[in-house]
């Protein structure tokens, strides 16, 4: 709630007025980007130490954005079953984590390793210089998985 | 098409004599397509060929760069040539030359090509090229000179801007010694990510402008500390670390740029 409102401030856009179409020289944000902008599924977090917890922590220091993406696993069956994520950033990164997180929901981990920056970029029509948020995003999305995995192996050999 | 012009300026020193005159007034373009231009002033023109006229050679500097190894630049004016990049002015009839895009932004101010800088001087130095560059000082001036005093205007802002924020002078100076920071590189350093994560969370939570303030205090002394840093890094040529200094600045930037937002 907080990052939204903060984000919102952030990135002015209060209202819808701020994206206009009409002389195309503007570029306004594709309605799939304002929709997770507007309505964020998924913000918050987990637990870090939950074992069925997976943290992915990745930041891009070329514009100073930091996403976290977690997801929760059943143990039993290896799919992921909740996801949750924090960005700061630009509306384009908070929209590609919201949507990384709904889109790992009830599919299994090596699944969700194949999801590929491309499909987010396509499914919010990130204009070219925002195709980074979308990287960052599935980078986030691994980063999880590979830390649930090294978190299992820790408790598994201990 | 540097050829094609080349014989275009030849025939037209061959077809028109220019009298040569080092005054500051407005020379105008001998290019026979020149002359329907209505903004030239041809006070001191004359189309006869004149006993002790010397031919003035128009060309463009970026032939003269392109043709040798040597960097000289022709004064498209008066054809005053100089082995030294004429920046702003030429430096026998001073009128103002287009970009040159050898010139870096240290050059502009006069200052050594290292980080630290005084403060102090840039502002003094900047307001003096406005002075000479705002493009509503060259009135008296031909289109053309007020196009370059524009762009030369616009480069001398951006010189400044770079200059004056230390982030930005940082990128700078690695961009100059060659050295790029990544664009589009994720980092998965867990320690630096964690601080600030937290630190855009404190600031988001923050209620009043007192914590607010003081967040950014915090931050202002990090990015002193990470400046001062980035410099020894960068001195000694560990180049990757002075990336990774340059990163911790960009995202302490970001945070302060949150706060002045939230305030």
């Amino acid at each position: 709630m907080m990052i939204r409102q903060a984000a919102k401030k952030a990135l002015g856009l209060t209202s819808r007025q701020s994206t206009p179409f009409s002389v195309g020289i503007f570029r306004s944000y594709h309605e799939n980007v304002i929709d997770h902008y507007d309505n964020p599924r998924n913000v918050g977090s987990f637990d870090k130490n939950d074992p069925t917890v997976g943290t992915g922590l990745v930041g891009a220091p070329a514009c100073g954005d930091v996403m976290k993406l977690q997801i929760k696993v059943d143990e039993k069956t290896g799919q992921i079953v909740d996801a949750r994520f924090k960005t700061f950033g630009c509306g384009s990164a908070i929209a590609s984590s919201s949507v990384a997180t709904e889109w790992v929901k009830g599919k299994a981990m090596e699944e969700v390793l194949t999801i590929k920056n491309t499909e987010i970029a396509k499914h919010l029509s990130l204009p070219p210089v925002k195709l980074h948020c979308s990287m960052l995003a599935e980078d986030a999305i691994k980063a999880a998985v590979k830390d649930y995995k090294e978190k299992r192996v820790k408790t598994n050999g201990a | 098409m540097n050829r094609a012009k080349k014989v275009v300026a030849s025939v037209s020193t061959l077809l028109t004599r220019r009298t040569f005159y080092p005054s500051p007034t407005f020379r105008c373009d001998p290019l026979p397509t020149v002359s329907a231009n209505s903004e030239s002033h041809w006070s001191h023109e004359s189309l006869q060929p004149s006993p002790s006229a010397q031919e003035l050679r128009f060309s463009r500097r970026r032939f003269c760069s392109g043709s040798s190894d040597k960097r000289i630049t022709v004064c498209w004016n008066c054809g005053f040539s100089s082995e030294k990049a004429a920046f702003l002015f030429c430096d026998s009839c001073r009128s103002i030359q287009p970009i040159d895009d050898s010139i870096d932004y240290f050059q502009i101010f006069g200052l050594e090509r290292k980080y630290e800088l005084d403060g102090g001087s840039l502002e003094g130095k900047y307001k003096d090229w406005q002075k000479k560059l705002h493009p509503d000082l060259v009135h008296n001036k031909s289109q053309k000179e007020r196009d370059y005093a524009a762009d030369q205007s616009a480069k001398v802002t951006e010189a400044y801007r770079t200059l004056t924020k230390r982030l930005s002078r940082a990128m700078y100076i690695m961009k100059l010694n060659g050295k790029h920071v990544n664009e589009e590189e994720t980092i998965t350093d867990p320690t630096l990510l964690m601080e600030i994560m937290e630190l855009r969370e404190s600031i988001a939570e923050a209620n009043d402008s007192k914590e607010l303030d003081q967040i950014r205090s915090q931050v202002q002394e990090k990015l002193k500390q990470w400046s001062d840093s980035f410099v020894e890094a960068f001195e000694s040529h560990r180049f990757d670390e002075a990336v990774k200094c340059i990163q911790r600045m960009t995202y302490y930037e970001r945070a302060c740029e949150e706060i002045v937002k939230k305030l």
